[in-house]
């Protein structure tokens, strides 16, 4: 049991848009403990103002993710095991979003990047009809099935360097879900997806980095996705469709 | 100090019914402003994501809305709104095809293309469609996906506190709300307001729900003089993740599908207990596995974290690993071994299937009040079939769309606010800064074991009373125990204490809905009253907040105005299936 006596060193940013600065704390090691567990104890306990967000605690809702030990993760599903260097875990807010308080995110530029990328449905049917006779095997929804369980949890996007660089940029998750669309059989706005695709702040700016793959915690490859968009536009350009 | 806005249509929450509700109010009225208001993120937080197993839907070759209808009836033990049961089976069917057709949600599908309806528990047909077993997550992402793209007014963490009434006294006015970033106030008038804020039962010691439920919804209406029904009925999962109680993860749900597909469950001697409750073994249905396993942990037998172990790997490790991916994944993430170790389990509760008296068109007792989704009660009875709870969100979500765009087009009005009740709303909320600092967590704590030890599971008479009494020590003691940090922004342990009064306010109900039911149906299970009592003379129990803070409490009965017990709308009468697969 002497591992439970072990002590965590948990460093934690705290601030907002104006600044903020690292605070230390001493939490004790449990058996079970995920990085969510270990902010809630600090709040719990020494520091009942501290904000962070949450809410499924099983990787379902994506509304926890930050940054540990530098790396963009789900608070929820991280295991302290998985990410302590020695003893010492440094908390943060996701990079490449404006923060609200603390570990908390304001996520509404990568909501709108989303819409930006068209990364909605365009209907060619309605609900008097009969669902869409599809083969899960057929390429095409073969590819779509390939990107489509993200849960905008913002981790890729914190871990795009492009982003960092062009904050205008669309960035991988809201381009991974066009590319699902445009592999969407059943949708009727292909071409306005490929010109908001292609605008100045999209696909194109992608340097294939692969930080988005890397960091994806559903093993997503947004890379993979925006590759198939760059292809596919230039397709369309040369055949003038676009 | 209150900031305030006007709207045609105020939704409270954003999951299935919230999200639904705001798409048919503006396709039905695209003039009308519409706001949403809720707790966490768009989407993000509630349950609707986090439906695993499916949608029920009477699509396939040789089912129909009757088959559906008849389970729904049969697994609520009679005790269903028969009309809302029916608009659910019936209206399940354009709300699956809308959903694919219209917001471009894709299901699975057989190798033919067509769609795959699996097999569910409590079911006489395999309808159940589904995503894997991520159905949740596409449902929710793809409505969220055309949400934002409407010109709707989005109030992210916005906590709603109170619906309030107009000066008069005899109107809905408006709902006051608190920004959870800014900590301060904001009321906002409608001329129509859904409650969709959804249930949760989390003043359980062990929980499945997101961590922001926390019955709020339900608090208000009571505090609004609003009637709830089947307020006793908590539906809880056999196979809850036992962490420790430190740990959010614990009594998170690991799936349904472990047992249907062989899963044994031991006791702490080793001992494989099912086959001495139910020749079915771990195969029976929610209930009655989560009444051995707690018979078992009353004895004593447990694992060292007071629970019993699911164990797979007699199944072949690899196996379990291939067909259940996502959990073993899941398990591995907080240092477990499922595909070849014993993890601890516990029973969980999951699921209110009481909630506000409402008609099956979402109107309630309050003209301009509507309310769908888990804060409705009524579509269920005595228990939820697994595939009933996220067609219930999405079908009257929808409905309640509608009939709000129609009711507000016909006569909504915007009225002025009983200011001394905002002000009343806003001491109360501010409460916790005027009392000295206190340890909020350690009344959740006694709450939660409070309600489990003696108003969960398995329940009697002694026991309710003992729950009641410390309800109302809870309660006074809640309103002395104060906040340490004094900033309102972004300050999650006042909402904590605020979580914690909604709570307590619901268990009160939940406690004397317990008590009044001397039978035991569907998920309520008195030891003290263990038959089920007479079919043909059943009743649902209504409750109301009394003038002077005590819970009323009266019987209804069930109309059945469709079918009698006794009676089938199936010609072929009934079987249902054994399958334990997945779960809502």
């Amino acid at each position: 049991m002497a591992e439970l006596s072990d002590e965590l060193e948990v460093a934690v940013w705290q601030g907002d848009r104006a600044g903020g600065a690292m605070r230390i704390y001493s939490v004790p090691q449990r058996p079970s403990q995920t990085v969510l567990d270990v902010v809630t104890w600090i709040q719990r306990n020494v520091e009942p103002g501290l904000s962070y967000r949450f809410a499924c605690r099983v990787g379902m809702c994506g509304s926890c993710a930050m940054m540990v030990n530098g790396q963009p993760r789900w608070a929820c599903r991280t295991h302290i095991k998985a990410a302590l260097a020695g003893n010492h875990l440094e908390l943060r807010p996701l990079r490449n979003l404006p923060v609200i308080k603390d570990l908390a995110c304001d996520m509404s530029e990568f909501f709108h990047k989303w819409q930006q990328a068209e990364g909605r449905f365009y209907p060619t049917a309605d609900r008097h009809e009969p669902v869409a006779k599809i083969s899960p095997a057929s390429p095409r929804r073969a590819a779509a099935n390939k990107g489509i369980e993200c849960i905008n949890c913002a981790a890729c996007y914190a871990a795009c360097d492009v982003v960092a660089w062009n904050p205008g940029y669309l960035g991988p998750a809201a381009l991974n879900r066009a590319w699902t669309l445009l592999n969407d059989v059943r949708d009727g706005a292909q071409k306005r997806r490929q010109r908001a695709v292609l605008q100045n702040n999209g696909c194109q700016n992608c340097h294939s980095m692969q930080g988005c793959a890397s960091f994806c915690p559903v093993a997503l490859n947004p890379t993979a996705a925006i590759a198939g968009l760059k292809r596919t536009a230039l397709r369309a350009i040369r055949q003038g469709q676009v | 100090m209150v900031q305030r806005c006007d709207t045609d249509i105020l939704i409270l929450g954003a999951g299935g019914a919230g999200l639904f509700a705001a798409l048919h109010a503006h396709k039905t009225a695209p003039e009308l402003s519409i706001t949403i208001a809720v707790k966490g993120l768009l989407g993000k937080c509630g349950c609707t994501r986090m439906v695993q197993g499916g949608y029920n839907v009477a699509l396939g070759r040789g089912d129909s809305v009757e088959r559906h209808f008849m389970d729904t009836i049969e697994g609520g033990k009679w005790l269903p709104h028969q009309d809302m049961a029916w608009t659910l089976c019936a209206t399940a069917i354009t709300r699956i095809q809308q959903l694919e057709n219209e917001l471009g949600c894709f299901f699975d599908r057989h190798p033919d293309g067509s769609l795959h309806q699996k097999a569910f528990a409590g079911q006489s047909f395999d309808r159940t469609v589904h995503k894997g077993d991520l159905t949740g997550i596409e449902i929710i992402n793809r409505l969220m996906e055309q949400v934002m793209a409407l010109p709707v007014r989005c109030l992210e963490e916005h906590r709603a506190l109170a619906l309030i009434p107009n000066r008069a006294g005899d109107a809905l006015a408006g709902v006051l709300l608190l920004d959870v970033r800014t900590g301060s106030f904001r009321f906002v008038r409608a001329k129509a307001v859904l409650l969709a804020t959804g249930g949760g039962p989390t003043m359980y010691r062990f929980h499945t729900p997101s961590g922001d439920k926390a019955m709020d919804g339900l608090a208000m209406a009571l505090a609004f003089g609003l009637p709830l029904r089947d307020m006793e009925m908590v539906q809880f999962h056999p196979t809850g993740l036992l962490a420790g109680m430190d740990t959010r993860m614990t009594g998170t749900v690991l799936e349904e599908g472990l047992r249907g597909a062989g899963g044994y469950l031991l006791n702490g001697d080793g001992h494989r207990f099912m086959f001495d409750y139910d020749a079915g073994g771990e195969r029976a249905t929610r209930d009655i596995v989560s009444r051995a396993m707690y018979a078992e942990i009353r004895a004593g037998r447990t694992s060292p974290n007071g629970g019993v172990f699911i164990s797979m790997g007699h199944l072949g490790a690899d196996n379990v690993r291939n067909q259940f991916k996502g959990m073993v994944k899941r398990c591995a993430d907080c240092g477990f071994d499922l595909a070849a170790g014993r993890v601890e389990v516990v029973p969980t509760a999951h699921y209110l299937m009481g909630g506000v008296v409402c008609a099956a068109d979402t109107t309630t007792e309050v003209p301009g009040l509507f309310v769908a989704g888990e804060d409705a009660g009524g579509a269920h009875g005595a228990n939820r079939l697994g595939g009933n709870g996220v067609a219930n969100s999405t079908v009257f979500g929808g409905i309640a769309g509608d009939v709000m765009a129609e009711f507000v087009e016909r006569e909504g009005v915007l009225r002025d606010p009983d200011k001394a009740r905002i002000d009343h709303e806003i001491d109360r909320t501010r409460h916790p800064f005027t009392q000295t600092l206190g340890n909020i967590n350690a009344l959740r704590e006694q709450l939660m074991t409070t309600m489990w030890e003696d108003v969960g599971v398995m329940r009697d008479a002694s026991g309710i009373g003992r729950a009641a009494r410390r309800m109302s020590e809870l309660k006074t003691e809640l309103m002395h125990t104060g906040l340490a940090n004094s900033d309102p922004i972004f300050n999650l342990t006042w909402h904590d204490w605020l979580n914690l009064r909604s709570l307590i306010q619901v268990s009160e109900v939940i406690i004397a809905a317990a008590l009044s039911r001397e039978n035991s149906r569907g998920a309520h299970f008195r030891e003290d009253f263990s038959a089920p009592g007479e079919l043909l003379s059943s009743y649902f129990t209504v409750a109301r907040q009394g003038e002077r803070d005590g819970v009323q409490l009266y019987h209804k009965p069930v109309q059945f105005n469709i079918v009698r017990p006794g009676q089938s709308l199936t010609s072929e009468g009934h079987t249902i299936s054994n399958a334990v697969e997945g779960l809502t």
